[in-house]
């Protein structure tokens, strides 16, 4: 066959290859068999050497002017293929509404959300966040924290022993005292842990609890400066109204002592027949105060120069209000459906 | 402690709506649990029976001609049979309302009755605590008084709580006090003085063995008359929830609800040379109290006895033996003070608590014995009783010790500045005596019932609860620099993210549990920790033992979804190391899955719990490879447990759950796990970037036959070393055992990835590589290339 017959040859079969190939992919085949490296047109560009050497040129010639051509045609031809995968993509139409395919998707405790909301709310204003021993002796439960043995105010920490002087300790204080021991002021902590206290257990009281503890001490500390920590973070963890009153009480390791309530987040204070807080527009929260000279005296620390507060609130409690539940047993039973709408 | 309002109200001006007074007392500290309202009664007058005689037409019925002081006698039937004629009773007249009912004019047997003769009950009265039949009043009451208003019997009763710190307050003199200081106006108290009694009369001799005995007020009456209280101070007992039970009994509660001392008579008559001794108990002494309770002591209790026998129980109940009774002519009052701490350990031994005792036992001020003695000899006199000299002993009555302030700590500690002479003024109405000295320093002397003020600190409050919690402002403090960190809470807070990313649902559970979880290991052939932590004062069977492990909660909560689910848990358990009760913060996190239909070597559930665990160190260490040794854990399957190393170390354990455990704890579905100590985590290392190479690279996958239980894991370690330098990754992907490969072989497919740092890796060069490499592992291990 000469050189002619052979382009023509090849161009019937490329048309014909061209004609059958359906989509890019197809056409992509087709060059690489015909313009490709090892493709029909490069046996053909080897045939020229056979030729006279005065016919080369011309041969060389015809051969680009018929690459030419096919390329020409499979661009067309690709494009016309592009045009039309595109155009059937556009043309799709789908129910938008059908059930999305859910991911693998975890979650936090809310329990433990709350209390990370507020341990974030102090890391935000210079505290450290601590975490402690759930065991702890009776000197750091009581004593150091100016309870002396057959103290009245005992009583109201019933706790689970497990040596006559070893505890499961019935609030998250004891770090008030390891934390003061190890660093002088100032002392700027939070302190997030889980208690337990024989308590019968019904909606409202569990034997095993979170507390968030929180303490301040420096120079010129005065319980405005409580007041307005817990308001900042009532307003992070229950809604930018809250508003935060101290009531008098009692507690050994503060004076004075204050009980905290905040505004009820469901009535907003209204009171009246809300079943949250019970008509009195107001959610206890937990004691408070300014840390006891007797408890500075007893990490060292001189109670004419520095002054500081703490406070101790029950997280599970927080959660209950924030969430609205109606048990606090909930927040130990993992209920799927609790934890998958708390999420 | 039940307060009723108007008995309240003789000390102290109030506000009419009894929700306002308990908003006063909880902004001074003693909140109201509970306000509890009175039913509304009206026309109740007091009536006299002027005669009484048989009802005509019934044998049953009395009938009565009530003088109700209007010169109009009321005509009135009455089934009870407590009443006489000259008796002055309680009359409910036509139209009056009692909780019940509305009394209306009507005939019994024939006869109008104009009204009922009424009992407590219909004044809603405990029943029980009262004369069986009609109330009756003291001759005293005026015919036609309004009884609902006399006795204020509308009013409503205060359920108060009383921080420990304040037991003075535990009378309705002290919370009057409050109030009246509260709101700057007059507090009322009864006569308080003694009445005294001439020199020279009997009296009693007080022998104190124990310190803790700090004085005793002793003082006989003579000519005591006992019989019922008058009505006035047995309504008042029953509202405040005590039983009135007599004249005597009755007066020394009421001292104690109203003073907060409380007393104790002894009949005279029952006490050789009228002589009493406080010593400790004997051990073994027995001792039966008033309410008939028998108690067996120890020298830890104390006790006030006569010459021959314990007569008290000190600060308790006194004994059956000396108690009062409707012979008594002659009584010995004690008003006495006792150690707390004493009265409390005490108390606590026995199980046994009093009214009496939950105020001393709370360290009442030594003064009180004074007041309480003075008010009851008031009070029995008033009763007819002869009052002789009171005789005190023990510790003579020190002034409390002043306490000294710079004033510009009021402002250091609340924030805001009060004036000199508003402190003085609020600190004066509540008995304080208050001296400014020089230099801005004040000189505070609490009142002699206050034993709860003992420094500045504690002034400083009192200034505050009169001023009103309300005046601390809210102000954001600027905290200074420290040098405490937060590692430990961060290290925890990251693991919950990450696992919860993982697509893991956080729980969380309860640290105590019961024998059940022990059993359950035990029927799965397991053995439970030798040495468990017990709680040695659980409330329930469930509370006994402290967690060893997440895993038993763990499994009974996937066990309890029945269908597959992720969850994980952070917290601590707890162990016995030396005796020595330790604990630790794990990080455990585990799902349950569908088994797979896959050939009995190999378990893909096993390695998407290792995916996820390489995957939770990553986050936390920062480290991307991590190796894995075959081991055996308890709780986990034998074979099917991986311990997680790095740096040689272990840090992890992955793998399915002893079946025989899924079994007793009834999962349906095997559960796959991953428990991490967090302490012994390596913090994070922060990775550092090696730019990748742009030149290609190129890959070869090998199949490689070699023994069965040659783990994959140290065919790719070898082969990794092998290959040298060029080599940027060696990873199985495929694993076959079966009839292509000879018996106890198995072939891994591995692909092994080449690049050159500086040039185009060529085929030419992989394949020596390859080849180099291949030799090396059919060296060490006899691995072959399967063809």
């Amino acid at each position: 066959m000469n050189l002619a017959d052979n382009l023509e040859d090849l161009r019937a079969r490329f048309e014909d290859a061209l004609k059958n190939s359906a989509g890019a992919s197809s056409l992509d085949a087709v060059r690489v068999a015909f313009l490709g490296r090892s493709g029909e047109v490069t046996a053909v560009r080897r045939s020229i050497g056979k030729l006279p050497p005065a016919e080369r040129p011309a041969a060389g010639q015809r051969i680009n002017e018929a690459v030419e051509q096919m390329e020409r045609a499979l661009n067309e031809a690709q494009a016309n293929a592009q045009a039309l995968e595109v155009g059937a993509s556009l043309s799709q139409r789908i129910d938008v509404t059908f059930p999305s395919i859910k991911p693998q998707q975890g979650s936090i405790h809310p329990m433990k959300r709350v209390m990370h909301d507020v341990c974030a709310y102090f890391e935000r204003h210079g505290f450290a966040v601590v975490v402690g021993p759930e065991i702890e002796p009776d000197y750091y439960n009581f004593d150091a924290l100016n309870i002396p043995p057959d103290h009245p105010a005992r009583e109201g920490f019933d706790s689970f022993f497990l040596t006559p002087n070893l505890l499961l300790r019935p609030h998250t204080s004891p770090m008030q005292i390891r934390t003061m021991q190890q660093h002088r002021p100032p002392v700027a902590v939070v302190v997030p842990g889980t208690c337990y206290r024989r308590d019968a257990v019904d909606a409202r009281h569990l034997f095993q609890f979170n507390q968030c503890e929180g303490l301040l001490i420096d120079e010129g500390v005065h319980m405005g400066h409580l007041k307005g920590m817990l308001t900042g973070m009532c307003r992070e963890i229950f809604g930018s109204e809250q508003q935060v009153r101290f009531r008098p009480s009692y507690f050994p390791f503060t004076e004075p002592s204050a009980e905290v309530d905040t505004t009820c987040p469901l009535c907003r204070g209204a009171g009246g027949e809300c079943r949250m807080c019970g008509g009195s527009g107001w959610i206890e929260l937990g004691g408070a105060g300014m840390v006891h000279p007797n408890v500075l005296r007893n990490v060292e620390y001189d109670p004419d120069v520095y002054s500081g507060w703490a406070f101790g609130f029950g997280v599970e409690r927080m959660a209950l209000v924030r969430y609205d539940v109606d048990d606090i047993r909930r927040f130990f039973e993992n209920d799927h459906a609790f934890l998958e709408q708390l999420a | 402690m039940r307060v009723p309002l108007g008995w309240l109200r003789d000390y102290v001006e109030l506000p009419a709506d009894p929700a306002a007074v308990a908003e006063m007392l909880a902004l001074l500290g003693f909140p109201v649990a509970a306000i509890e309202m009175r039913p509304a009664i009206t026309g109740v007058i007091a009536g006299r029976i002027a005669e009484l005689g048989k009802h005509p037409n019934a044998d049953r019925l009395q009938v009565g001609r009530i003088d109700v002081g209007d010169g109009a006698p009321l005509t009135i039937a009455t089934a009870a049979t407590n009443v006489a004629a000259g008796q002055t009773i309680a009359v409910a007249t036509i139209g009056a309302r009692l909780p019940k009912l509305t009394i209306e004019r009507r005939k019994m047997r024939g006869l109008e009755s104009e009204g009922m003769m009424i009992s407590a009950d219909e004044l809603a009265l405990p029943e029980e605590w009262f004369e069986d039949g009609i109330m009756q009043f003291d001759e005293s009451l005026q015919p036609g008084t309004d009884v609902v208003e006399y006795f204020r019997l509308s009013e409503a009763v205060l359920d108060v709580e009383i921080t420990s710190n304040r037991v003075d307050a535990m009378s309705l003199i002290g919370l009057a006090r409050e109030l009246a200081a509260y709101q700057n106006v007059p507090l009322r108290t009864p006569d308080l003085s003694h009445p005294g009694g001439g020199a020279g009369g009997p009296k009693a001799e007080v022998t104190i063995e124990s310190p803790d005995c700090r004085r005793f007020v002793a003082q006989i009456f003579t000519r005591v008359e006992s019989g019922p209280s008058p009505a006035w101070m047995r309504i008042r007992l029953a509202l405040a929830g005590q039983r009135p039970i007599n004249r005597l009994v009755d007066i020394s509660n009421y001292v104690m609800l109203e003073t907060a001392q409380p007393l104790h008579f002894y009949d005279a008559g029952k006490i050789p040379n009228k002589h009493l001794i406080v010593r400790d108990a004997r051990e073994g002494e027995r001792f039966v109290a008033l309410d008939s309770s028998e108690h067996e002591l120890n020298p830890q209790a104390l006790v006030i006895a006569s010459e021959t026998s314990a007569e008290c129980l000190a600060g308790l109940m006194g004994a059956r033996n000396s108690e009062v009774t409707d012979q008594t002519t002659e009584i010995i009052l004690e008003s006495a003070n006792f150690s707390g701490p004493r009265i409390r350990r005490t108390a606590g031994q026995l199980g046994f608590r009093t009214e009496a005792s939950s105020r001393h036992e709370k360290s009442l001020a030594p003064a009180l014995t004074a007041v309480g003695a003075a008010r009851a000899a008031q009070l029995l006199a008033q009763a007819g009783a002869t009052p002789h000299e009171p005789v005190a002993f023990g510790e003579p009555l020190s002034a409390a010790a002043p306490i000294e302030f710079k004033i510009s700590d009021v402002k250091r500690l609340l924030g805001y500045e009060l004036p000199l002479p508003e402190i003085s003024e609020r600190l004066d109405g509540l008995g304080f005596k208050v001296e400014p000295l020089t230099g801005g320093v004040l000189r505070v002397v609490p009142p002699a019932w206050r034993t709860d003020i003992t420094c500045s600190a504690d002034v400083i409050e009192e200034i505050a609860r009169m001023a009103g919690y309300d005046r601390i402002s809210s102000e954001i403090p600027a905290v200074r620099a420290h040098d405490i960190a937060s590692g430990d809470y961060r290290r925890e807070r990251k693991a919950a993210v990450t696992l919860a990313a993982l697509g893991y649902r956080e729980i969380v559970t309860y640290s105590l549990h019961g024998a059940q979880v022990y059993d359950k290991i035990r029927r799965a052939g397991l053995d439970p920790p030798a040495r468990p932590i017990e709680v040695q004062n659980p409330l329930s069977e469930e509370q006994r033992y402290l967690r060893h492990s997440l895993g038993p909660a763990m499994v009974t909560h996937l066990a309890n979804a029945n269908q597959p689910a992720r969850a994980f848990e952070i917290g601590h358990i707890f162990y016995n190391e030396d005796r020595q009760p330790l604990e630790t913060s794990m990080a455990f996190f585990a799902f349950s899955a569908e088994p797979r239909d896959e050939p009995e070597w190999h378990d893909s559930n096993y390695l998407r719990a290792k995916g996820d665990c390489e995957a939770f160190l990553r986050e936390m260490t920062g480290e991307s490879r991590f190796e894995t040794a075959a081991d055996e854990r308890e709780g986990f399957h034998p074979g099917k447990t991986g311990v997680v190393l790095m740096g040689g170390r272990e840090i992890a354990v992955v793998g399915q759950v002893d079946p025989r455990l899924q079994r007793t704890f009834e999962s349906r579905l095997p559960i796959y796990a991953c428990r991490i100590i967090l302490s012994t985590l390596p913090p994070y290392d922060v990775p550092q970037f090696k730019p990748p190479s742009k030149l290609p690279s190129t890959y070869r996958d090998l199949a490689l036959v070699c023994d069965a239980d040659l783990p994959a894991q140290r065919l790719e370690n070898a082969l990794r070393s092998a290959a040298g330098a060029w080599c940027t990754a060696v990873i199985a992907f495929d694993e076959y055992r079966g009839s292509q490969v000879p018996p106890g072989k198995k072939s891994l497919a591995i692909r092994l990835t080449l690049q050159k740092p500086d040039a185009t890796i060529t085929d030419a060069e992989a394949d020596a590589v390859v080849e180099k490499a291949v030799s090396a592992l059919h060296a060490e291990f006899g691995v072959t290339l399967r063809v």
